[in-house]
């Protein structure tokens, strides 16, 4: 099996995989990161988004093989000292999630939305969430977090 | 306290957790030792079981063991049976019920009925043992459309129920009713139907089974909706005691209905934990909960209107036949019966009305409720009847509606349908309602819409719904020294926030420090009873429950305060966390009346440490009935036949609010899940074959976040209801009500020029554009 080096949230991590081990998995089951969700088996819902190398990734969609040398972070790394991500506060303040199900990967979505597009316009935002699906809150109060959020961001 | 206080936009105690990812919902749970559960299901509409041979998958890798419908049947376990409040047909008889078990056992009867459990050490072995299971089927002719079940020749589901008749059902004056469309001027009907969806909760089902050969005891997590109800279904199923079964819900992720009911799975897993002796877990993929959730709707209706020369309605006659899937499942056949009758005229005054229902069985997964369970079926057949009354008699849809209201002065009223409706101002929420919507703007809007190709449309949907679900409801509150209270309630959140609505119902009443009020739910242990959630019932019951145990501690802890200030109790008045003595001015804090409750020698004569402690049970007396109005501008472009929901306006009468970020977040998810169902779900079943068409989130549509217009909501608070202490009347279902009917006459007052009069939901580009063609083809 190979075996694989990469960061996630900052801690070094050394897992020897098996060749069809989902980076979701690996995170879930084998390291214990259960805030990243996996809602669907198609790569529709994006409950699973963790930020690869920065980059936003649907973490079912990709094998824990492929992140070898890579910097992961998932929801668990968000909030710096006990203090929630500006994006996790604005989530908070505008009542941007109900179950909490869909929230991890929207919100590690949502900050990659807005650190690549810091000026971001709400119509950037539906489209930049067409991969996240939410049941609940109709989105309305999402797109408005992440107006806030990204504008909280830019400081 | 009053930032924490009743009315208030209290932000959620449970969100940090969810947003730092350190949530607990079923799978994130691992049990030491734990095994992994795979349910093998029907891969046939219809089939007899010749025989199952899991010989060569039991000695596969990791198998711990395959349970099959012969050892179930061998175990004499029990089936499940339907607890539907309507249970006999309209000429007196039990409703025909098939033995619902957790296993097929000797033929199966929709494509994803269980027909064995495959336990193992991991996931990957026992789908891999899957494959190795031979299920002999011998295939038979299905039928999944609920009319065509109806008819005669149709095939045979049940061997012992004829032409696939569950029961039937009436409601309201059928000769008064009669006698109106003949004195009519004008009478209107339309077939109709509201289609198959299903919940589609972003977290799918699972629960993890555990027995302890110690005590005897099972232990059962779940991602449902409803502990008390769903441990009795199971403990029924393996004939134990209820109190031998331990069921407990960890964060759910959502429900919509959809984890309401009795399942098959737990009883699998909680049978087969005992046999390996081993925690078992299971948790549900995408796919198999398209075919194994239960689905919704689902009812072909024909619906007509009697009105006057003046345009008043006379009378309404609704005819709907409901799929019921393969089962009567949990309350299947109450929604196009009773659940659908109810609110049937929405909130329009009627001298007569009369509603006939039909539950059908066909070879699809069981319909159970979906967020509404009815009263949306309800809402949508009354405003395309009047929307269409209007095209055709050419009268405005808006003063159609406008002059048929129930006005405000005939309140309270009891509709023909026997809806108690106490309070309310339909006639106000409308207008301003309307007055939101702009309709000034309107016309530019449309020439706007117009130079760019497209068609811009409006409709308005007042709706009248009402609450359902159990009647009862405990409430508990247990204090400790340092003035911290630990709320114990049955009703439950999957996800609406009761963890913060009702602690600020607590700290509202006993000004309790928020941050210091704990809450649990979902859990037998916790609570003796609950009733979970279902029917809007959470803060009109649940919180209910817990305003009537805030006020019984309230009347304690006023004695206490009274005996350490050594005065009367009713002379003690709280305010901000401190009663005071009214004639006096002495004061004393609740902290410090806490404290006192747990020290002997501070308390009245007949009071004992922990006096303030107290357990309670609300019990409804009538249901409310949540009402309100919504309105939609949509823009369709005739080349390719998309929707674009523009901007949708809403007013709603929940009674009282407490907490109106919340609510306005019900109202939103409601519009979410009403505009899915109006333009884009829909449940497929191939009409020969019987499997599922839509299988997969790549084939059920769901809204996403570009899918939903601007949203503009507004409460009408000055109605109260008196039926509960609280005043509220229910705010989770009110959206799946209201949008569908706004968009889809929206959508056909955009096309009234194209002579379009109806479209089936969905309203997918191509069925719209089908419909254009077809019209302009004449």
């Amino acid at each position: 099996m190979p075996v694989i080096s990469l960061s996630v949230n900052g801690i070094p991590v050394t897992a020897e995989v098996e060749p069809r081990l989902l980076l979701s998995s690996l995170l879930r089951d084998h390291l214990g990161l259960t805030g990243t969700h996996v809602g669907c088996d198609t790569s529709q819902c994006g409950a699973c988004v963790v930020h690869v190398d920065g980059k936003p990734v649907k973490s079912c969609a990709m094998l824990a093989a492929q992140a070898d040398g890579t910097q992961i972070t998932t929801i668990e790394g968000l909030a710096q000292k006990g203090k929630l991500h500006p994006m996790q506060e604005a989530f908070r303040d505008n009542h941007a999630l109900q179950c909490g199900f869909c929230t991890p990967g929207m919100v590690m979505m949502s900050v990659a939305l807005a650190t690549e597009q810091p000026d971001l316009d709400e119509a950037a935002v539906c489209k930049g969430l067409e991969g996240n699906l939410c049941r609940c809150t109709g989105y309305q109060n999402i797109i408005k977090a992440v107006m806030a959020g990204a504008k909280a961001m830019r400081g | 306290m009053e930032k924490y206080g009743i009315g208030q936009p209290v932000r959620r105690k449970e969100d940090v957790r969810f947003l730092t990812g350190t949530g607990t919902y079923i799978d994130d749970i691992k049990p030491d030792n734990v095994a992994h559960a795979l349910v093998l299901r029907s891969t046939h509409a219809h089939a007899k079981i010749l025989g199952i041979d899991g010989t060569e998958a039991e000695n596969m890798p990791g198998i711990l063991g395959i349970v099959t419908g012969k050892d179930w049947i061998a175990e004499d376990f029990q089936p499940m049976p339907t607890k539907s409040a309507v249970n006999k047909k309209i000429d007196g008889t039990p409703l025909n019920q098939p033995p619902r078990h957790a296993l097929a056992i000797d033929r199966v009867r929709y494509v994803g009925e269980p027909v064995a459990l495959i336990v193992a050490e991991t996931v990957s072995q026992a789908q891999d043992a899957a494959e190795a299971v031979e299920v002999d089927y011998e295939e038979l002719e299905a039928v999944t459309d609920q009319v065509k079940a109806l008819e005669p020749g149709a095939p045979q589901i049940w061997d012992d129920i004829e032409g696939n008749f569950c029961l039937d059902f009436e409601l309201g004056d059928k000769e008064e009713t009669e006698k109106a469309f003949k004195g009519a001027d004008h009478v209107i009907k339309l077939d109709l139907r509201n289609q198959c969806v299903t919940a589609t909760p972003i977290e799918t089902r699972g629960a993890i089974a555990s027995y302890d050969k110690d005590t005897g005891k099972y232990f059962l997590q779940n991602a449902t909706q409803n502990v008390h109800a769903n441990r009795d279904t199971f403990a029924g199923v393996l004939k134990i005691p209820s109190e031998d079964l331990h069921h407990v819900a960890p964060d759910v992720g959502g429900g919509f209905g959809a984890k309401n009911s009795g399942y098959p799975e737990p009883s699998l897993l909680l049978y087969a934990s005992k046999k390996i002796d081993r925690p078992i877990k299971w948790i549900s993929d995408r796919n198999e909960s398209f075919a194994a959730d239960t689905h919704g709707r689902d009812q072909a209706t024909t619906v007509e209107l009697a009105l006057d020369k003046d345009g008043m309605f006379l009378g309404l006659r609704t005819k709907t036949i409901g799929n019921i899937g393969a089962y009567c499942w949990t309350v299947g056949p109450f929604t196009p019966t009773g659940g659908s009758a109810r609110t049937q005229g929405g909130p329009y005054y009627f001298p007569a009305m009369h509603y006939t229902g039909i539950a059908a069985f066909t070879n699809t997964m069981p319909l159970d409720p979906y967020r509404g369970a009815g009263r949306p079926e309800g809402s949508f057949q009354i405003e395309r009847i009047v929307e269409l009354a209007a095209r055709e008699l050419g009268i405005d849809p808006v003063e159609l509606r406008r002059k048929n209201l129930m006005p405000a002065d005939s309140l309270p009223r009891k509709t023909p349908m026997g809806l108690d409706v106490d309070t309310g101002n339909f006639p106000e929420v409308f207008e301003r309602t309307l007055k939101m919507s702009d309709r000034a703007g309107f016309a530019k809007r449309v020439a706007d819409s117009a130079a760019k190709g497209l068609k811009r449309g409006f409709a308005i949907a007042p709706y009248l719904e009402c609450t359902g679900g159990g009647p009862k409801e405990f409430a508990g509150v247990k204090f400790a020294r340092d003035g911290s209270a630990a709320l114990r309630v049955g009703s439950m959140s999957t996800g609406m926030g009761q963890e913060t609505s009702m602690p600020q119902i607590l700290s509202d009443r006993l000004g309790i420090d928020f941050d210091k009020i704990t809450y649990v739910q979902g859990d037998t242990d916790a609570t003796p009873i609950g009733g979970g959630h279902g029917g809007s019932r959470n803060m009109e019951v649940g919180g209910s429950a817990v305003l009537q145990c805030a006020n019984e501690v309230l009347v304690k802890a006023k004695q206490i305060a009274a005996h350490l200030l050594n005065s009367n109790a009713d002379d003690m008045e709280l305010s901000e966390g401190v009663f005071t003595d009214v004639k006096t001015d002495q004061s004393v804090s609740m902290v410090d009346v806490v404290a006192a409750s747990f020290e002997q020698s501070r308390l009245p004569d007949g009071m004992e440490e922990g006096a303030l402690d107290t357990d309670t049970i609300y019990e409804r007396e009538i249901i409310s009935c949540p009402n309100g109005c919504h309105s939609a501008e949509v823009e369709v472009d005739p080349e390719t036949g998309s929707v674009n929901v523009e901007h949708m306006w809403v007013v709603d009468d929940f009674g009282t609010i407490i907490n109106p970020m919340l609510a306005d977040g019900q109202v939103m998810g409601g519009i979410a899940q009403g505009l899915g169902q109006a333009l884009m779900e829909e449940i497929i079943y191939d009409e020969d074959s019987g499997q599922l068409v839509t299988g997969s989130l790549m084939d059920y549509a769901l809204p996403r976040a570009d899918s939903m217009p601007k949203m503009e909501m507004a409460f009408f608070e000055d109605a109260p209801t008196a039926k509960n202490p609280l005043g509220v009347k229910g705010s989770g279902e009110a959206g799946c009500c209201g949008a569908p009917p706004a968009i889809v006459n929206a959508v056909l007052d955009a096309l009234k020029d194209d002579g379009v009069l109806h479209i089936e939901m969905p309203l997918t580009s191509e069925k719209v554009w089908r419909a254009i063609a077809e019209a302009k083809a004449g």
